[in-house]
């Protein structure tokens, strides 16, 4: 019976992020949570697979102080307890950051057979926190899967790639990073939403994690975040034969640089 | 004071949504155009508790407060009001057994309500001015052991789906609705019948029919509440029914908006999207604005019926409200979307049928600005 854990990230619902005409810098001002998209794939497979199988999920996330409107939110979609990270650090986190608490957290919490992640966040979607996690833990780690079965004390995984699918068995313990497509997560049903309440959550202080400040520090520094905005030129050309007509576009996406 | 849902409230909020998506978005338009009963939603509604979202868990239900209720029937109205509209029937008619029914009745019934097992409805309307008067108003005849009735209730939602009616009877043809008194009447009884459906202009796929009844005969444990306390039962569920019937006009006006703010940031005439025109602005503000102060009025008097408090000017006030405006978001969003909002291949026509129907139906007993001018002056 597998001890599953689930890392998830709570990000920014893109849906109610605007990009601001007049520099086309992000006002997120006004922008709800929402459990990273892929993370939600995560949460439903190591729920399913605890359904089908037996034992355990808990759930994991590092993350500013607004991590703490993630709690509710997750625990009504399976798992049965939550610990979760806050720090100011976490806002400029990349994915070593990322990996190196989360690393530190699941040593303190103690062994876990199955630890799924979702193959990239949300918001930036750099895929690196499965991978690096695993490393830090030294353990195995199986991207982009899109079916997992137990098969008694190993897991067999079926990977996703460019132009071919892979099949292949691991010992647990392993971290997997899971596709979209792996599942459909299931729709909170109201009870499950309210008794989510009841279920416990545990804060993990960062000072308890015995990292060093400079390992908090990411090694790239993001510089800005600016929307995209396509424009129109709005140009007709109206010569009378087409051949000419032709001839002025193809120009005109040359001195483009287009064709 | 805090105006904000707390984070129960949001998420049930957010899994109405994410099952409006999942299962009503894909069957709105063709609801709309078949009227057939969603079965199938209604099952999804059933396995997602809403069917029992008010009810107590001791009778298997969610035990969520009212103002959760409004969120979801926000949520779910943006989808479809039609799929709202036989839940709020349904809640209501389980409300009052929750409220005034006896452990007998609340043990029969309730449990099979919260798991939806079968639907419930409310049967108060009768083709004369008021319930209990004119020709074939439903009478209910006192004999041994029990009364037999006979009449006709109108315009019944859930009709023929329902598997208990919270029926209104006069016990006296002179008293009229004076000697109102509520019966639950199973689907079913003998000599109960149920009409063609009737057509109606929006809401399609929510059941409307009148019952007919034929010397049906109910036992005297069938009565809800006490004889004669019938008047005051409708005049209470109607008041509740007001509060969760503003949120499915909020939600219709909350997805007209968003349908209409999107087509203006699209539709492009002379060289700029027509998001840009004042004109266009001020309609969807104004729209947008109407919305939220709804909204607000709506949550208001949801906390006052999840609190014990009176609430009864509050609902008037968020029907008045609304039966002014409600139309009007429609009106000025259909008008954004110009010709193409006036084709049925756009959702805003189904909107506006939904919208009028949610305002025409199930008004307080009396005309809620009545209310409203008795608590100020």
């Amino acid at each position: 019976m597998p001890k599953c854990l689930v890392c998830y990230k709570w990000t920014l619902d893109e849906q109610d992020i605007k990009v601001k005409p007049e520099d086309l810098s992000l006002d997120s001002s006004r922008a709800k949570g929402k459990i990273s998209d892929f993370d939600r794939n995560a949460i439903e497979e190591a729920t399913l697979l605890v359904e089908k199988n037996g034992g355990a999920v808990e759930a994991l996330s590092y993350g500013t102080a607004a991590v703490k409107q993630s709690l509710k939110d997750v625990l009504s979609r399976g798992p049965e307890k939550v610990h979760w990270i806050a720090d100011a650090s976490a806002e400029n986190a990349d994915g070593a950051v990322t990996a190196k608490v989360l690393a530190a957290a699941i040593r303190k919490l103690g062994s876990y057979d199955l630890i799924l992640c979702g193959e990239g966040s949300s918001d930036l979607f750099n895929q690196q926190t499965a991978p690096r996690l695993a490393a830090l833990l030294g353990v195995p780690c199986v991207s982009f899967a899109n079916k997992v079965s137990i098969e008694g004390d190993a897991v067999k995984v079926t990977r996703k790639l460019d132009d071919c699918t892979e099949t292949l068995t691991v010992k647990t313990p392993v971290v997997i990073s899971v596709l979209g497509e792996i599942n459909k997560p299931r729709i909170p049903t109201m009870k499950q939403v309210l008794g989510a309440a009841k279920k416990p959550n545990q804060e993990i202080k960062i000072s308890e994690l015995g990292l060093k400040p400079e390992e908090l520090q990411p090694k790239a520094t993001r510089q800005s975040v600016k929307g995209f905005v396509m424009h129109r030129k709005n140009v007709i050309y109206k010569e009378s034969n087409a051949a000419a007509n032709v001839a002025k576009l193809a120009a005109s996406l040359a001195t483009e640089g287009l064709c | 004071m805090n105006f904000e849902l707390t984070e129960e409230q949001q998420l049930m909020g957010q899994s109405a949504r994410e099952f409006a998506k999942e299962y009503l978005d894909p069957i709105a338009v063709e609801l709309d155009h078949t009227g057939e009963f969603p079965k199938a939603a209604v099952k999804g509604l059933a396995e997602h508790d809403f069917l029992g979202l008010i009810l107590d868990p001791e009778v298997g239900g969610a035990g969520a407060g009212f103002v959760s209720y409004v969120e979801v029937i926000e949520q779910l109205s943006r989808s479809s009001a039609a799929v709202a509209s036989i839940l709020n029937n349904h809640t209501m008619a389980a409300y009052a057994i929750e409220k005034w029914g006896t452990a007998e009745q609340k043990k029969q019934y309730l449990p099979e309500l919260a798991k939806g097992s079968i639907l419930g409805a409310l049967a108060i309307y009768e083709n004369g001015p008021t319930p209990g008067i004119g020709a074939d108003a439903l009478v209910a005849a006192k004999q041994p052991g029990g009364y037999v009735l006979n009449g006709v209730k109108a315009y019944v939602r859930n009709a023929g789906e329902a598997g208990v009616y919270v029926v209104f009877a006069t016990l006296n043809a002179e008293a009229g609705p004076k000697a109102l008194t509520a019966f639950l009447v199973k689907g079913g009884t003998a000599g109960l019948k149920i009409s063609e459906k009737v057509e109606t202009m929006g809401l399609k796929g929510c059941p409307v029919a009148h019952l007919t009844f034929e010397n049906v005969v109910l036992p005297e444990s069938a009565v809800l509440g006490a004889e004669n306390q019938g008047l005051e039962i409708a005049t209470k569920v109607l008041s509740v029914y007001s509060v969760a019937e503003a949120a499915q006009t909020v939600g219709i006006g909350q997805a007209a908006v968003v349908h209409a703010a999107e087509y203006a940031k699209q539709r492009v005439q002379f060289g700029k999207p027509i998001a840009v025109l004042q004109a266009i602005q001020t309609m969807l503000a104004e729209t947008a604005t109407d919305v939220h102060l709804a909204r607000l009025g709506m949550h208001f008097a949801a906390l006052r019926i999840e609190e014990g408090k009176p609430f009864e000017v509050e609902s008037a006030m968020v029907k008045s409200f609304l039966v002014r405006l409600g139309s009007k978001m429609l009106i000025d969003t259909c008008q954004v979307e110009g010709g193409f909002g006036f084709s049925e291949a756009m959702p805003l026509p189904k909107l506006f049928r939904d919208i009028a129907g949610t305002n025409l139906l199930d008004a307080p007993a009396d005309f809620p600005e009545k209310t409203i001018a008795a608590s100020i002056a």
